[in-house]
């Protein structure tokens, strides 16, 4: 499921969506008590009796989200790579979230979980269903599913301001995108095979927000397999790497003379982008913006550019 | 003249491999092109060398074990080198070369697991139980394999399964150079041992009764073939069909005897695997295919061919 958007016009679609979001009738801040009504990334209309007090969430990004809004104290279960905030490490984890525990998660008596939509989860959204525990579906893969997925979950766990804050906080920021730099990126996330991110993914909409411009902008998934020669003809100015551990050190493949055809990694022109900031999309996409910005500016490369 | 057909295949996949690519490369330029000279060439003839390793292991192996259906990843050989390579990686081994080391000891480590279990039984090396415990050896590293991917936490692992679906994306020179100074000795003994193997395709009563040292002959293939399958893993991955197929279109071309047979087996191996990199690299670029699925595209079809073609006898 492709999202269309990824330039401009985002703020006309995205009002639509928050309208679809909010519904007939918009809900002050958490204060009416009552059934919610919510549309799901899934297509399916989800109730809750009221806002939601005891969460599951069964994604690094959600669980983030449902944090920044405010309601880190409401998470009662989350996944094994849910790392950031610190404090989300203080909640019990229900297993990896990739192959959810249905088992775990209904011990923690949850009245709602929150599922990252993939074939896997659509079985797990069912069988929670059928044990009478409401479930929301939310596919978060851009920036843009940011704003609407904050939306959601603002209402859902009654902090519908908290989320209105951070979807236009979001739409602000994908409306205005720093003036251009002259910095072509390339990230690469794995290297035998070596795999590129494209167009479909949030780290390719950081990179343009910040003024620079992913050299696989055309490869329309999130990532993709491409051939070393491929990288070498596009040459990047920056190999962007994203990187669990904190730490200057370049990633090992770097040394090996094939990648080091491609120019960036001749000349060591790595960005290593912190796995907590970089890794999932998330309400802090302005100061990952600001970050990559930051070192673009640093050390500018332009002056071997002449090949 | 079928030896010129096979020849001639190879050249043509070695001119396709370094000609053609994702890259556009002005033939004028063809020769001080970094594209070309670091990276189309190492890639083509690494291809020839793993494919024709493969090709060679396979068409052995299936004569040692005289069963139509063997290929060099069947006793246990992919499980060991992938388990070892995603050790590798959950332990954060450092260093440009780590899983590749990894993933060789893994193989060894399979190989001499499935070459002691192979010693039950009385009969050395008896071809059942070779299998038996080949594949059960394989089973039970994927299953450990998966047991850590699914444990551990780092999110790498999850790219350990692309690396096993193999490739030659790790070409370079510094990677030739190792696998031209492994191939050899194995390849040289593997061709040594055609006469015998062409007894052994008797049975090993009437193998032996000829003069064949069975017992030493079966080890000695086992061993070449394996150390030839895990050098391959090492550098490329598990490159898969290849080692099944090129061994029967090897015996379609030029025969049984296995003194035609292997060395047509690991020239085929070579051709077939450059060509379909080349098509793994140009076919949807600038997005690359797995080569072991073009492989499987071009490789399984030739082979649907040549059924027809016995079954027509």
């Amino acid at each position: 499921m492709r999202r269309l958007a990824h330039r401009t016009h985002l703020v006309g679609w995205l009002a639509l969506l928050g309208l679809a979001c909010h519904g007939a009738a918009p809900r002050p801040n958490g204060g009416a008590a009552g059934p919610l009504v919510l549309a799901d990334d899934a297509g399916r209309t989800v109730r809750l009796a009221a806002p939601a007090q005891r969460v599951v969430s069964l994604a690094p990004s959600i669980t983030e989200l449902l944090f920044a809004l405010g309601a880190g104290n409401s998470v009662v279960g989350r996944t094994v790579f849910c790392k950031y905030p610190p404090a989300a490490l203080q909640v019990p984890t229900v297993g990896d979230g990739l192959n959810p525990n249905v088992e775990a998660i209904v011990a923690r008596h949850p009245d709602l979980v929150l599922l990252y939509r993939s074939p896997h989860t659509d079985a797990a959204a069912q069988q929670l269903a059928g044990l009478g525990v409401p479930t929301l579906v939310v596919r978060h893969d851009r920036l843009t599913d940011i704003a609407r997925t904050a939306r959601l979950l603002g209402r859902a766990t009654g902090r519908d301001a908290s989320g209105e804050g951070v979807g236009r906080r979001i739409d602000s920021l994908l409306a205005s995108p720093l003036p251009p730099v002259r910095a072509r990126i390339a990230y690469v996330v794995w290297d035998s095979p070596p795999i590129v991110i494209g167009a479909g993914s949030f780290l390719d909409e950081l990179a343009r927000l910040a003024g620079a411009e992913n050299v696989f902008h055309d490869i329309a998934t999130p990532s993709a397999t491409v051939s070393i020669e491929t990288i070498v003809a596009r040459d990047p100015d920056w190999i962007a790497v994203v990187q669990d551990s904190a730490g200057d050190e370049l990633p090992g493949w770097s040394r090996r003379p094939e990648w080091r055809s491609v120019r960036a990694v001749h000349d060591g022109h790595f960005l290593l982008l912190p796995a907590d900031l970089f890794g999932q999309p998330s309400a802090r996409a302005p100061e990952a913006i600001a970050r990559l910005r930051d070192m673009l500016s640093h050390s500018p490369p332009a002056t071997s550019h002449s090949r | 003249m079928k030896w010129l057909w096979l020849l001639a295949a190879l050249a043509v996949a070695l001119v396709a491999g370094v000609g053609l690519g994702p890259a556009p490369v002005p033939i004028s330029q063809l020769w001080h092109s970094t594209i070309v000279r670091d990276l189309r060439l190492p890639r083509a003839l690494l291809g020839v060398l793993v494919g024709g390793s493969l090709g060679l292991a396979g068409a052995s192996l299936q004569s040692l074990v005289r069963n139509p259906l063997a290929d060099p990843f069947l006793l246990g050989l992919s499980g060991g080198a992938g388990l070892g390579a995603v050790i590798a990686i959950a332990l954060h081994l450092g260093g440009p070369w780590a899983i590749s080391i990894a993933a060789f000891a893994g193989a060894l480590a399979a190989l001499a697991l499935v070459f002691r279990l192979g010693l039950v039984g009385g009969v050395e090396l008896d071809p059942r139980i070779l299998l038996l415990g080949g594949v059960a050896v394989g089973a039970f590293c994927g299953a450990v394999m998966t047991a850590i991917v699914s444990l551990a936490e780092a999110s790498e692992l999850r790219n350990a399964y692309l690396w096993l679906w193999g490739g030659l994306s790790g070409a370079s020179w510094d990677t030739l150079r190792v696998i031209a100074l492994a191939v050899p000795i194995p390849v040289v003994v593997l061709l040594a041992a055609a006469r015998p193997l062409d007894l052994l395709a008797l049975g090993e009563e009437p193998a032996r009764h000829l003069g064949a040292d069975v017992a030493a002959v079966k080890r000695r293939v086992y061993l070449a073939a394996s150390f030839l399958t895990a050098v391959s893993v090492a550098v490329a991955g598990v490159i898969g069909f290849v080692g099944l197929i090129v061994p029967h279109l090897g015996r379609a071309l030029v025969g049984g005897r296995h003194l035609r047979l292997l060395p047509a087996s690991f020239l085929a191996g070579g051709a077939l695997l450059v060509l379909a990199d080349t098509l793994a690299r140009t076919v949807v670029a600038p997005r690359e295919l797995p080569v072991g699925i073009v492989t499987a595209l071009v490789g399984v079809p030739l082979f649907a061919v040549l059924l027809r073609r016995w079954t027509a006898y």
